[in-house]
């Protein structure tokens, strides 16, 4: 089911924390809505789900709107805090398929099924409050994708979890989101989790939606300084204008378009050095190849950068 | 001590005898004071919630107010009912003074801010997505209301018993708009403060140890009940 949002203005406090004029999330597709904290991500979910109805402008999934239709809610929300009431994983469970009308008998082959697919189905009947921090957020996840929605929604689903947690989890996701969900909208200030999750990306700051479009292409081209630096480019000037250089895209030597590098320090990373250093005003960092030798500190090199983007 | 032995005594014999205005007296005094619980709980639980989760001007304001009226001296809210029940009072044309209904309204008036802040404390200690989570999924404000009430039964159950508390064991206000009427109005605190006066030291002891034994037994069963709750 498609999800659109029409001239969306969220006012809170006086102040306008989302401003979307158009925006389309297609059915089927995984989107990530990428931007810092603060952006308005969790607000753009928030109308989505109906929590919050906008200022002004619509918001449509399917043809209803969320905040004012009286059927069955349409998008099934995982929090970024795992918010449960008290008892066992399955009641928490139980509860949300009950009051999305599900019929009872079929209450039970939801539970486990879900609970399965997330790993968490010898935590059934666990009180929910008292798991880890993982396996909360799994159960989490397992009470939206058991509902089955035709859109799902996650609010930073990998956040407050151990690193070893986070990992597994960003591997299982996909696959759990093509079993369960249709459309997805996940919110996420992480690029990884963006980029491995979603096929689509909608990159918002300051409530403001500045660039939108499959992953790649909002990845090539960049658009503006704000949105490439969000995407881990570092901005360079050169030749008057500015050209961003991806992660590990500058290189030692000369080339084109090539700069001057003043070495600060170099930080040894276990497996590989690490130079910390200056172009101009901008801090850059660069990996140095086993066979380049460590600069000492206010050392001034050559480097070039091959696969850059000049920004408009 | 021989005072307190005796007033033992003499309160196994009234209630083993089975004196009919010992228990007439018993049962209107959980009669009005249940009511009145009963009817500060639909009133202050609403309240509370909304106390609780809403985000308006004045909150502080009106949760310092509820937080004062909580320890109201009873004595004076019976003074502000009498004046406002009394015949050449604003409803006096209502004819309540003196009457159970009076003595309930008082005793409501008592209990109400200690249920809202009960209620109050107990909802803010949610989760405060709680609500949203149940909005999202599909639950009306009603059910929500239930839910939440569900969650926070140990701080409702609690808010039972301290206006039930709290109104069972006063007689400032019974006394000041109920008239101590006896087969009337007459409670157990009203009757203890009768019998002391006429110097039936024995007897007032006795209906005070009904008394205990009664807020006793009714916390009892309210604190089994939160407590398999909770567990």
């Amino acid at each position: 089911m498609d999800v659109t949002l029409e001239q969306v203005v969220v006012v809170r406090g006086g102040r306008c924390v989302l401003d979307v004029s158009a925006l389309s999330f297609l059915s089927g597709t995984t989107t990530a809505v990428f931007g810092p904290n603060g952006a308005g991500k969790t607000t753009l979910l928030r109308v989505v789900a109906g929590l919050e109805r906008p200022a002004r402008g619509r918001v449509l999934i399917g043809n209803a709107e969320p905040a004012r239709d009286r059927g069955p809610p349409r998008s099934a929300l995982a929090f970024q805090e795992q918010v449960f009431v008290g008892g066992s994983v399955r009641r928490n469970m139980e509860l949300a398929l009950e009051l999305r009308a599900v019929p009872r008998a079929d209450r039970a082959g939801r539970i486990a099924e879900a609970a399965a697919e997330c790993g968490i189905g010898t935590l059934l009947d666990r009180p929910a409050r008292q798991l880890s921090s993982g396996e909360a957020q799994r159960a989490n996840l397992a009470r939206a994708l058991a509902l089955r929605a035709p859109v799902t929604l996650l609010d930073e689903p990998l956040s407050g979890i151990d690193r070893i947690a986070r990992t597994q989890l960003l591997d299982e996701l996909p696959r759990l989101l093509a079993t369960f969900a249709t459309t997805t909208l996940l919110v996420t200030h992480d690029r990884e989790e963006a980029f491995r999750l979603a096929d689509q990306l909608v990159v918002l700051v300051d409530g403001v939606v500045l660039a939108a479009g499959p992953k790649s292409l909002v990845y090539r081209s960049p658009g503006n300084r704000e949105v490439a630096e969000l995407l881990g480019y570092t901005v360079l000037a050169h030749r008057g204008g500015l050209v961003a250089v991806p992660p590990s895209g500058l290189h030692l030597g000369r080339g084109t378009p090539g700069f001057v590098l003043t070495a600060e320090r170099v930080v040894d990373m276990g497996n590989h050095l690490h130079l910390i250093g200056r172009i101009g005003q901008a801090r850059v960092n660069l990996r140095l190849a086993p066979c380049d030798t460590p600069p000492p500190p206010g050392a001034v090199l050559d480097v070039h950068a091959p696969g850059c983007v000049t920004l408009p | 001590m021989s005072d307190l032995a005796q007033g033992f005594a003499e309160a196994l014999r009234l209630l083993g005898r089975g004196d009919p205005e010992l228990w007439s007296i018993v049962l209107r005094t959980l009669a009005i004071s249940g009511a009145a619980t009963l009817l500060a709980m639909v009133a202050g639980v609403p309240l509370g919630y909304a106390l609780a989760r809403g985000r308006f001007h004045g909150k502080t304001f009106l949760l310092a107010l509820v937080n004062t009226g909580m320890g109201m001296p009873p004595v004076v809210v019976g003074l502000v009912v009498w004046l406002l029940l009394t015949r050449s009072g604003p409803f006096g044309g209502l004819d309540l003074i003196y009457t159970r209904r009076a003595m309930v309204l008082a005793q409501f008036l008592i209990a109400t801010p200690l249920v809202i802040g009960f209620t109050a404390a107990s909802v803010q200690a949610l989760p405060p997505q709680l609500p949203d989570l149940l909005t999202s999924l599909g639950a009306n404000r009603l059910r929500t209301l239930w839910i939440l009430s569900r969650e926070a039964k140990l701080g409702l159950l609690a808010a039972v018993m301290a206006g039930f508390g709290a109104i069972v064991s006063e007689v400032g206000a019974s006394m000041t708009v109920g008239g101590n009427l006896r087969g009337s109005t007459r409670v157990l605190t009203t009757a203890i403060v009768t019998e002391t006066s006429r110097g039936n030291l024995p007897v007032a002891l006795a209906l005070g140890l009904v008394l205990l034994l009664l807020a006793f037994l009714v916390n009892l069963v309210l604190t089994a009940l939160q407590q398999r709750r909770a567990g």
